[in-house]
């Protein structure tokens, strides 16, 4: 099979130095063969797998949210029988995506799941991986339409918008000074929701005031940093609003740390188990999430259904194991709403 | 300055080779390893994993622009230079290349020779600073690594990702040119005209010369300063050229484009035996050394134990550094034993 | 004046910045922010004053933001299991030294170049830490926030701690026999040992010394927050490297100090909160960061060519 081409060996081995003896050589050389037979046949796994493999890509592995998703693949991967590989970036990095999707398709999986840290960048991935056979869907951030088959939306981005800054409005009996901290400023699903987070504003709650959008690079550390700035540059804010989850209890902590618990607030997307020590002390008033384990569990069921040919374009309805039918949208699976977490139902959730 | 015995001309070329072919030994172990561990038959009945011709490839393609870099930093590593704004370097070129087509609306071909010659003049900032107020590359560097990427950021204010680019430029990255993936082919053009370069010209041998002894080079007539800035300037444009290929590959341009990838640039160079301190090392050794990371990480990748463990990048990052280690202890053991034992038994000589 | 020149230089620039945020920012002088932002520079500050030494003695180490993350995972773990703070923080100290001392013996006993070493062991730990705990958080107990102290005097008690231990630091480093060592080791390595010093024990125990002030900084970094992320300590070498060069410390060895370090510490921390004030945007940081490298260094080198003259 494949041979790859080594660089210029013929190059060297002429030059090869004198007091090794060509006898000896080919025993290294013999020996380095062997060694390499032997440990490779040992680990070697040739019995052909029957199982369906299913690879679920995150934006980044270490991040809870994505770990919470993972709990609920893994649930549905159990269910269905079918193998789940779970692979990442460390950080969110779009250029390493790419070049984990492009393994899983030379490994053969089945179906790759993805949510996609680039748009534009992981679909040239997809539509290869399409390409030989391979059903994509995305969940969590979409990718361009024609490089996957189904995206399984966790709550429109509209839904989202509107949900954040209708909050958002409540808490400020609709006037002031509020702040953004988003992930990176290059992720696609970030920029969607502020899009609506910023029109909801415009038309309906013109005494509120966007005064600053900062990144955090998904990093809780930096959050906290950010929002102390913003807090001391714009004294009149009254509200934090972080639509990535380390961003929440990041921000929650600078508004605890600064002293202006209750004159400052803090609402946005985050994990419940994250935020519960806020929320409780009153900095966080609430945050809002879908139920990630069953986002996870979802997309599962839909890659298997869409490489069993169970589900097709065009199909109004998908019933979803132990979750039962959910909705479709053109080519969207929809979630559901998403929920409030608040002091009062926060305790019920562990994720 | 350099208080270390200068090995004799005749010795250095047998000590070189014997890293490289210890190196190619590594390399043909670890390709074999994974060739038999790494490939399997699926559910189809179709070979999948390491051994297929597919994931050849995908190795050559995710390693070109590692490569490339790996590549200016060899004669910059002779020289006993160090340019650690390569990565930078290589996003801020992927900008300034998007911005010049998407933007500017120029042709790619004249996008393309502009985004090469600015990585030139990014080089020649660099360049510049080394030679003409003769300041140590490690800091300059280290100033442009953040300058770059800085400026990378404040042209897209850290939003814009420039995609949409036509199939034809796409190719570059994507596709196959006779047989090989279109840009191994500019990946070996460089790599052959850097061997010239180093090994075949009296340049490489003034950028060992001057890793040796810049003070001695000097007094041997050796036109320092201009051969300093000749290998920073051609690693600007060389990190030009990865950073088109990285966008045709990725078909986006960002700017976090090659965040990171110095480390590996470097890492790659040291391993292939040349070292740190200048003087001495091979562009094969390099290419040896990309080649070993490259088939390490990528092979792990296939490996079905690593696979449930989801943990092939970290691991091969761990490998590589132990490596990376052994290699360098490996080739100071011997010497400082040597050096230990005719301490301890003095000279009998009146 | 001539003799710290750099020092001087640096000092005027952040009085400038200083300056320029009083007349156009006066939010920015306001007390809370203020420690905010010096209680989470302390720990960096830790780390410089310790690179500052390595750096004197002509080496480097850019495996200080691993070290970090793995002492201050390690330190969180064992405080999750209900440790007492004084056990952590000694913990903490000693998992950062060996690290330092693994460095040490590899550039000091092996005769390795300390950038490399430091690249490999630099990726070998980060990537370790990355493998067994694949990004995890860790959550703390509350009983270790700010050392137990209510958080306004967990904040002082950090800063003055810090402040206090630089000025000790840079006093013994002038004053002391020991210190003098670092600079005769650093300026002339083969005077030194002729002078019967042993330059390869000085490099040793100054890579163990940062090695240990490092992880007394993840411990600084560990009290401040209720969760600890593995990503804490990334892209750190290069914010002290950076700022124990703009401050002045020569990066050839022998030269510096670490009131220069204090200083370059404080210019390229202001300017991320400054933009925020200015109303900048935050887009530009990375830039003007690099910018002053380049000046500072720049500077170096013009005088450099002057004195030379």
């Amino acid at each position: 099979m494949g041979r790859r081409p080594l660089p210029p060996v013929p190059a060297i081995i002429p030059l090869s130095p004198p007091h090794l003896s060509f006898a000896m050589k080919s025993r290294i050389l013999r020996l380095t063969v062997a060694v390499g037979l032997i440990l490779g046949s040992a680990l070697s796994t040739r019995a052909a797998a029957t199982k369906l493999v299913v690879a679920f890509l995150p934006k980044s592995k270490g991040n809870a949210y994505f770990i919470s998703c993972k709990g609920g693949a893994e649930k549905a991967a159990k269910e269905l029988g079918v193998e789940l590989l779970f692979d990442g970036p460390t950080d969110s990095n779009a250029a390493k995506q790419n070049e984990i999707v492009e393994n899983w398709i030379t490994l053969g999986v089945d179906v790759i799941a993805v949510a996609a840290e680039n748009k534009e960048g992981i679909s040239t991935a997809l539509r290869k991986a399409q390409k030989q056979g391979v059903k994509v869907v995305t969940y969590d951030a979409d990718a361009m339409p024609d490089a996957r088959s189904f995206f399984v939306n966790q709550a429109t981005p509209e839904g989202i918008g509107h949900a954040l800054m209708d909050d958002a409005a409540r808490l400020l009996n609709q006037e002031g000074e509020f702040a953004m901290i988003t992930a990176t400023l290059t992720a696609a699903n970030q920029r969607e929701w502020q899009k609506y987070i910023e029109a909801r504003l415009k038309e309906k709650y013109p005494k509120m005031k966007l005064v600053a959008v900062r990144p955090c690079d998904d990093l809780k550390d930096k959050a906290q940093s950010e929002a102390t700035a913003l807090m001391s540059a714009h004294p009149n804010l009254k509200l934090i609003m972080a639509i990535c989850s380390p961003g929440v209890p990041g921000a929650a902590e600078a508004v605890k740390q600064a002293g202006k618990t209750g004159k400052v607030k803090v609402i946005g997307l985050g994990l419940p188990n994250e935020n519960r020590r806020y929320v409780h002390e009153g900095v966080t008033d609430s945050v809002i999430l879908w139920n990630t384990s069953d986002l996870g569990y979802l997309t599962i069921h839909a890659g298997v259904a869409l490489a069993k040919d169970q589900l097709k374009k065009g199909a109004k309805e998908f019933t979803a194991g132990a979750l039962g039918t959910f909705q479709i949208q053109g080519d969207n699976i929809l979630l559901g709403k998403p929920f409030v977490f608040n002091k009062a139902n926060i305790d019920q959730f562990n994720f | 300055m350099r208080t270390e015995p200068q090995p004799s001309p005749r010795d250095w070329p047998t000590r070189l080779l014997r890293h490289e072919m210890l190196l190619l030994y590594v390399l043909l172990a670890e390709w074999l390893f994974f060739y038999f561990a790494g490939t399997t038959v699926n559910r189809k009945g179709v070979l999948v994993g390491f051994g297929t011709l597919d994931r050849q490839f995908d190795i050559l393609r995710h390693s070109c622009e590692i490569g490339l870099l790996a590549l200016a930093l060899t004669p910059i590593i002779l020289t006993a230079g160090i340019d650690l704004s390569v990565g930078s370097l290589l996003g801020l070129c992927a900008i300034l290349f998007g911005k010049l087509w998407h933007d500017g609306g120029l042709s790619l071909p004249l996008a393309t020779t502009l985004t090469l010659i600015l990585g030139g003049i990014g080089g020649a900032l660099n360049a510049t600073l080394i030679t003409a107020l003769r300041l140590p590359p490690l800091i300059v560097t280290l100033g442009t690594y953040s300058l770059f990427r800085g400026l990378a950021e404040a042209i897209t204010r850290g939003a814009i990702t420039y995609t949409d680019f036509p199939g034809e430029f796409l190719f570059i990255g994507q596709e196959r040119w006779l047989g090989l993936p279109t840009q191994a082919w500019l990946f070996f053009t460089v790599a052959l005209a850097v061997t010239l370069l180093v090994h075949r010209t009296t340049f490489g041998r003034s950028f060992r010369a001057i890793g040796f002894s810049p003070e001695g080079a000097r007094y041997a007539g050796l036109p320092v300063a201009r051969r300093l800035a000749l290998v920073y300037t051609l690693a600007g444009i060389i990190a030009a050229l990865a950073a088109i290929i990285y966008t045709a590959r990725l078909g986006q341009a960002k700017a976090d484009a090659g965040t990171g990838y110095e480390l590996f640039a470097i890492t790659a160079v040291v391993l292939g035996g040349t070292s740190i301190f200048g003087g001495t090392g091979s562009v094969y050794g390099t290419l040896l050394g990309v080649a070993a990371i490259a088939v390490l990480k990528n092979g792990l990748a296939c490996l079905p134990v690593v696979m449930r463990m989801n943990a092939a990048e970290e691991m091969a990052g761990l490998l590589t550094g132990a490596l990376l280690l052994f290699a360098l202890a490996g080739s100071v053991l011997p010497k400082l034993w040597a050096a230990g034992r005719s301490r301890r038994s003095p000279p009998s000589s009146p | 004046m001539n003799r710290y020149f750099r020092e001087l230089s640096v000092t005027g620039a952040l009085a400038i910045i200083l300056l320029g945020l009083a007349a156009f920012a006066p939010a920015f002088f306001q007390p809370q922010p203020l420690l905010s932002l010096a209680t989470r520079e302390a720990p960096t500050l830790i780390v410089a004053g310790g690179m500052a030494l390595v750096i004197i003695t002509r080496q480097i180490d850019i495996s200080v933001g691993s070290q970090f993350s793995v002492s201050g995972i390690c330190a969180g773990l064992l405080a999750a299991r209900g440790w007492p703070l004084p056990l952590v923080l000694i913990a903490a100290i000693s998992i950062g030294a060996l690290l330092g001392a693994l460095n040490g013996l590899l550039v000091a006993g092996l005769r390795l170049p300390s950038i490399v070493v430091t690249l490999a062991t630099m990726v070998t730990l980060r990537q370790g830490l990355n493998l067994v705990r694949q990004g995890e958080f860790v959550n703390l107990p509350d009983s270790i926030q700010w050392f137990g102290l209510s958080q306004a005097a967990g904040q002082w008690a950090l800063v003055i701690f810090t402040l206090l231990f630089t000025v000790g630091l840079g006093v013994a480093l002038r004053h002391i026999a020991a210190g003098r060592l670092v600079y005769a080791v650093g300026t002339d390595a083969e005077a030194a040992r002729l002078a019967g010093i042993s330059p390869q024990r000085v490099t040793f125990c100054a890579f163990v010394c940062l090695g240990g002030l490092t992880g007394l900084a993840a411990m600084m970094n560990l009290v401040q927050s209720p969760q600890i992320q593995p990503l804490s300590g990334q892209g750190m070498e290069l914010k002290v490297i950076a700022a124990v060069v703009v401050g002045g410390v020569a990066i050839s060895g022998g030269r510096g100090n670490l009131w220069g370090a204090l200083a370059g510490l404080m210019l390229l921390a202001c300017i991320a909160p400054a933009l925020t004030h200015l109303h900048v945007e935050a887009y530009w940081e990375k830039a003007i960061q690099g910018g002053i490298i380049l000046l500072a260094v720049m500077a170096d080198g013009w005088r450099a060519r002057k004195g030379g003259r």
